[in-house]
């Protein structure tokens, strides 16, 4: 399982920096981040995974959610969204390849 | 402002900081985005390091480089670092953006070392394992607890044999009971004879929480939790919301090849927990009377699985008599050779879970 060795949320670029255990660096925007939230308030239930459009989403705090996953709490109460690593790997590199606005999974 | 605050000086101090790799990276920290305002005041540089995930030992080991790198420059010679490590705290707290903007999730507190005990399925003994492991290490002089969150079957108070329910101090706060040296907490102490013996994973996360929340142990080197059976949700909720830091799963010898092992081996590393090792449990039959040892399964089905193989319990007739009389073997008659296997299992358990522990940064 790929594991984040560190967690940086870079405010003045509105963006959540994360260093991977292989030395993967991948910087997630707060706006892509929130946009694939994958609560089940964000996602109901089953069907493919969409995009949610937030309006300049602040990221208040994150909590690390056992040895897994990723939990951020938003400017607007939202705190629903346990991303696992695997799952914020792949929004990671999802990102890279430019589409970034596709399921990050390719559930299409 | 002050003469030597030009961008000269920043850039150099920028140059200096990028020397600074993290550990167990090829990057740096300013590459990382740690680096926040930095400022130069007469001769002193003040930095910033950004609110992030970064452990206690990593922050003291970066304070000491930067301080080593900024005053290679002449007009440097006092350095500031204002700075953070991560939060241990409850989560869902509503934190605020600043110095804790990330948080460790919650460790028990008093606790050092959480193990799960698990099973790809019921009734191979995990209980019994639990019991006598709990009470093995113990024996070794670790201080120790039980948590039974079998909420199918909690039958370790039965195997510890006490009767009597945990104190409900102050503030709602539960406080253990203690029996041979051991403080114990099971779910079924809050388990009324109502309640639907399959419980939604909701309600059991919620339950769990507040357990973790509610329960004072008092200072303890290990946690032993009994896990449910099986690699279902619930079992699943509970290794995800116990922060464990490492699993062992006992098997018979003859399931331990199958699938239910693997599903167990896989549970754990769902949620990122160590696998320390499998416990082959009623792995041979002991012959009460020549102490002879026949095989009822065949050999080492554990060993093939190329897992790490903590110990081999046989079959015999203390280990049940034992549970059942709420004198497990360990306590009953710890100088049998059934309880020796145990003391040897605890001692492999503290040598994996050593190995498992992180490694401070100097
Ligand atoms: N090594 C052993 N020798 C003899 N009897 C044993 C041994 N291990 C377990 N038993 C007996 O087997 C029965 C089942 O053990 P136990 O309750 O520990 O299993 P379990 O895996 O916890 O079951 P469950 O899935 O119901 O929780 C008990 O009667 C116990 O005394
Ligand atoms: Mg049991
Ligand atoms: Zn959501
Ligand atoms: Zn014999």
């Amino acid at each position: 399982m790929p594991t984040p060795l560190l967690l940086t949320p870079i405010p003045e670029d509105q963006l959540l920096r994360v260093l991977w255990d292989d030395d993967t660096l991948n910087d997630y925007p707060f706006a892509y981040l929130r946009g694939w939230c994958p609560c089940a308030v964000c996602q109901g239930h089953g069907g493919e995974r969409h995009f949610i459009e937030v309006e300049n989403p602040q990221l208040v705090s994150i909590d690390m959610v056992g040895n897994y996953a990723v939990n951020p709490t938003w400017d607007d109460g939202h705190e629903t969204g346990i991303y696992t690593y695997v799952y914020l790997r792949s929004l990671g590199e999802s990102q890279d390849s430019q589409h970034s606005q596709d399921d990050p999974e390719g559930t299409h | 402002m002050d003469e030597h605050n030009t961008p000269d000086i920043h850039t150099r101090i920028t140059e200096r900081l990028r020397q600074i790799q993290y550990p167990g990276s090829q990057r740096d920290i300013v590459t990382l985005g740690l680096v926040g305002k930095v400022q130069v005041q007469t001769d002193s540089a003040v930095v910033q390091i950004r609110a992030s995930s970064i452990k206690e030992d990593v922050l003291r080991h970066l304070r000491g480089r930067i301080t080593q790198e900024l005053t290679t420059l002449p007009e440097i010679v006092h350095v500031h670092i204002h700075a953070f490590a991560a939060q241990a705290g409850e989560p869902h707290q509503g934190g605020q953006a600043g110095n804790q903007a990330v948080r460790e999730r919650a460790d028990i507190p008093g606790v050092r070392r959480i193990l799960a005990v698990a099973s790809g399925k019921g009734g191979v003994g995990k209980s019994t394992v639990a019991v006598n492991l709990t009470l093995a290490l113990g024996s070794l002089g670790h201080k120790v607890g039980l948590l039974d969150a079998d909420i199918y079957g909690p039958s370790v108070p039965l195997m510890m044999g006490t009767e009597a329910t945990p104190r409900a101090g102050q503030d709602k706060k539960i406080y253990p009971v203690e029996k041979y040296g051991v403080s114990l907490i099971s779910m079924g102490f809050f388990l009324d004879d109502q309640s639907p013996v399959i419980w939604r994973g909701p309600i059991v996360m919620s339950i769990v929480r507040q357990f973790l929340r509610d329960v004072i142990w008092s200072e303890l080197d290990y946690l032993v939790v009994d896990l449910p059976p099986g690699t279902g949700d619930i079992a699943l909720t509970l290794a995800q919301e116990v922060p464990l830091h490492g699993g062992v799963i006992v098997t018979t010898p003859q399931d331990v090849a199958l699938l239910d092992v693997q599903r167990g081996i896989s549970m754990f590393k769902q949620v990122n927990v160590p696998l320390l090792g499998v416990i082959e449990n009623m792995s041979f039959y002991e012959c009460p009377v020549c102490h002879e040892k026949e095989e009822i399964f065949g050999h080492g089905g554990a060993q093939k699985t190329g897992l790490k193989v903590l110990g081999q319990v046989p079959l015999v007739e203390e280990v049940r008599v034992g549970a059942d009389a709420g004198k497990p073997v360990v306590v009953s008659a710890p100088d049998h050779p059934v309880a020796q296997e145990f003391f040897g299992i605890a001692r492999q358990v503290v040598a994996a879970e050593e190995m498992q522990l992180p490694q401070s940064v100097h």
